[in-house]
């Protein structure tokens, strides 16, 4: 424990730097603005602007690009809240009773109470961040090729049962992933695969562009500039503060939401979504009175704000611990320390300190900052949101084309983010998640690279998966898993992510209206 | 949209749904790439060859296509698609086309402006000294935070470097 706290003094020595918090504001105030603006999450705003971090050092470069992941949870909730838009995933659950306080005059005090809920579960997220990396960093210098496989599967499959999606269009679409991934030269015996006499495509597909053009451009293709409204109730200052009644109503819906966010972030899939479509049930649950729930219940802001800001810190976890990416967002923060050649995974503690306990450090300081910005500054934040939408998109297009551009100078990039946007633009109607895609794409090297040496390793006898303790375990839970999936398939009632699925559509279909 | 395929005879009529279009791209991808991927080795489980990832992975994407494909009865019918934003879609797509062409011929301020110009001009139906204003203010100010601030130049217009 004195180590640990040995170690954090070291990261607020370098999180206290003026470079270091002016590129963590920085973050937090895109994050916001990424988190309000409809047609623009965390994973377009994060790859866009990876190419701007290219010039600065590995920490600044994270600090920055982890505060418009976290800041975006914040922002998420100011449209949720003011104009029933989710402008991210994650604030879903918040459309349903954030807009109902709004409704009732109540909508600064909804944006307070979401905002100290997002800011005590984030203090919290990284508390046990800190404690828990560092120990299974640790555990994971146990792992070899086969462990690293089962791992990788086991996260796929995780992934898949999460998804509100069917666990065959989740697989099919980390498959996709995959195949993308396999492009390029093969480092092991240097063959050309599916280049089609590019040379460009010898290095492989990139993740920004494929990122950029599923999230940001594909969000753009299927959002026609008529559908969107720009009417918003701004607040005052002196509106924000809520009552005692409202705080006591909050306070138990930010605990538990706190505590199953950081639980469910950990877990690899797009937990930050779930945990709050899980926090808003198990308030609805446990509530005295249900029936307010829908009506501007402060539970149902509390709780789901908390347990998605909690859980977009306990993905780092996994992230930073094993280097394994629990979704898009922390697949293309990875991309982004890999870029700044530092490898995430379990040497990242020892190899790296300064960044690993720097970036940690950054979060305390950045979740504080993200309060100060999200209160008193929401009427100059909400501003942004009188932009009309077509002005907006077309913006949005020009960094995209930028950010592509920037990573390589390449504008076969560029085209290959084009192409993405109009797969991206079809899978959507063809109600396909691209997020695994992404996941598959990430980790294909390293799944390939683990999976070939495991079978070189044991001399082609592929029961070493089974015979080694931890990747036998892991391999265990992924089918456990597959078959806890196969039974919802034959169970005639909506299980949790049926569910889910219906209150995104609905309030994406409600917000648009 | 409707295929009438053997069953007509027997008076049913098989509605095409979205299931069956989306699993049969995917086994036709599948099959497509497998065809073109005989050059590749695959190797042996002892040494793993440069084809035994993607071949696997191609079998895994046909595998779930078909699931997908056998169960497409869940899905919608394909004519009930919503296809209301497609025109917004194939225009956004087309412009974003032509700039990336002339991206690195005539460089970023002049194929941004025109980008920026058609989508709020044309597309968009917004004033014209507005659209001017904003395509070229905007992409003036990216061109030189790039360039300066960030020391990440963009592509410069061929006449002026």
């Amino acid at each position: 424990m004195e180590s640990t706290i040995d170690s954090l003094l070291l990261g607020f020595s370098v999180a206290f730097q003026p470079g270091v918090l002016l590129y963590a504001f920085l973050g937090c105030v895109v994050g916001t603005l990424v988190g309000m603006l409809p047609g623009i999450g965390p994973l377009a705003g994060i790859s866009i602007l990876l190419p701007v971090t290219f010039g600065l050092d590995a920490t600044r470069a994270i600090v920055m690009l982890a505060g418009i992941y976290y800041g975006s949870q914040y922002g998420g909730s100011t449209t949720s809240i003011l104009m029933r838009i989710p402008g991210e995933a994650a604030s879903v659950m918040t459309c349903i009773d954030g807009y109902a306080m709004a409704q009732k005059g109540r909508a600064g005090a909804a944006l307070c109470i979401a905002a100290v809920g997002s800011f005590i579960a984030g203090t919290f997220g990284v508390v046990a961040l800190t404690v828990i990396a560092p120990p299974l960093g640790a555990f994971a210098l146990r792992f070899g090729p086969p462990e690293y496989t089962a791992l990788l599967i086991l996260g796929l499959v995780f992934l898949a049962y999460m998804s509100t999606t069917s666990l065959a269009r989740t697989l099919l679409m980390a498959a996709f992933g995959l195949l993308l991934g396999c492009i390029g030269i093969d480092v092991m015996t240097g063959h050309f695969r599916y280049a089609f006499d590019i040379p460009e495509l010898g290095d492989g597909i990139g993740i920004v562009p494929v990122a950029v053009g599923l999230f940001g451009l594909g969000e753009i293709l299927s959002t026609p500039s008529h559908t969107m409204t720009t009417k918003v109730i701004a607040p005052r200052f002196a509106e924000l503060m809520p009552t005692r009644k409202e705080w006591r109503e909050s306070a138990m819906p930010i605990a538990r939401g706190t505590v199953l966010g950081f639980l469910v972030g950990i877990v690899p899939g797009s937990a930050h979504i779930i945990s709050s479509f899980m926090s808003y049930a198990l308030e609805k649950r446990i509530s005295r009175h249900p029936q307010e729930f829908g009506k501007g219940a402060v539970a149902g802001v509390a709780g789901p704000e908390s347990a998605n800001n909690a859980a977009s810190t306990g993905a780092f976890v996994p992230m930073l611990a094993l280097g394994l990416p629990t979704g898009p967002v922390t697949a293309v923060l990875m991309a982004a320390l890999l870029i700044h050649g530092v490898p995430p995974g379990p040497q990242l503690v020892t190899e790296h300190p300064q960044v690993f306990w720097g970036f940690i450090a950054s979060m305390y300081v950045g979740n504080l900052m993200l309060l100060a910005l999200n209160l008193p500054l929401v009427g100059m934040f909400v501003n942004v949101l009188r932009i009309p939408y077509s002005y907006l998109y077309p913006l949005i297009i020009m960094f995209c084309i930028i950010g592509v551009y920037e990573v390589n100078h390449s504008v076969i990039d560029v085209w290959i983010m084009l192409v993405m946007g109009v797969v991206g633009y079809l899978l959507r109607k063809f109600d396909f998640d691209p997020a695994p895609l992404v996941l598959g794409l990430v980790i294909a090297p390293t799944f390939e690279m683990s999976l070939r040496q495991s079978l070189i390793m044991s001399n082609g006898v592929w029961t070493i998966f089974f015979e080694r303790p931890i990747s036998a375990s892991l391999i265990a839970v992924s089918a456990l898993l597959l078959i806890l999936s196969a039974l919802s398939l034959v169970r005639k009632s909506k299980d949790w992510r049926a569910k889910l699925a219906a209150a995104e559509a609905s309030e994406a279909d409600q917000g648009r209206a | 949209m409707t295929a009438r395929p053997n069953d007509e005879r027997s008076g049913r009529r098989v509605v095409l749904r979205r299931d069956h279009i989306a699993g049969g791209v995917f086994i036709a991808a599948g099959a497509i790439l497998f065809a073109v991927s005989g050059d590749l080795p695959f190797g042996t489980l002892a040494s793993p060859g440069a084809g035994m990832m993607p071949k696997l992975v191609l079998g895994l994407l046909m595998a779930f296509g078909a699931i997908l494909a056998l169960r497409a009865g869940e899905s919608p019918p394909l004519a009930e698609l919503p296809w209301n934003d497609l025109t917004h879609a194939v225009t956004v797509v087309a412009v974003s086309a032509v700039a990336i062409a002339l991206y690195t011929v005539i460089g970023f301020v002049l194929s941004v402006t025109l980008l920026l110009f058609v989508l709020l001009y044309f597309i968009e139906r917004r004033k014209l000294w507005p659209a001017l204003a904003v395509s070229i203010g905007v992409t003036v100010v990216s061109y030189l935070m790039f360039s300066t601030l960030l020391r990440s130049p963009l592509p410069p217009m061929p006449f002026w470097s």
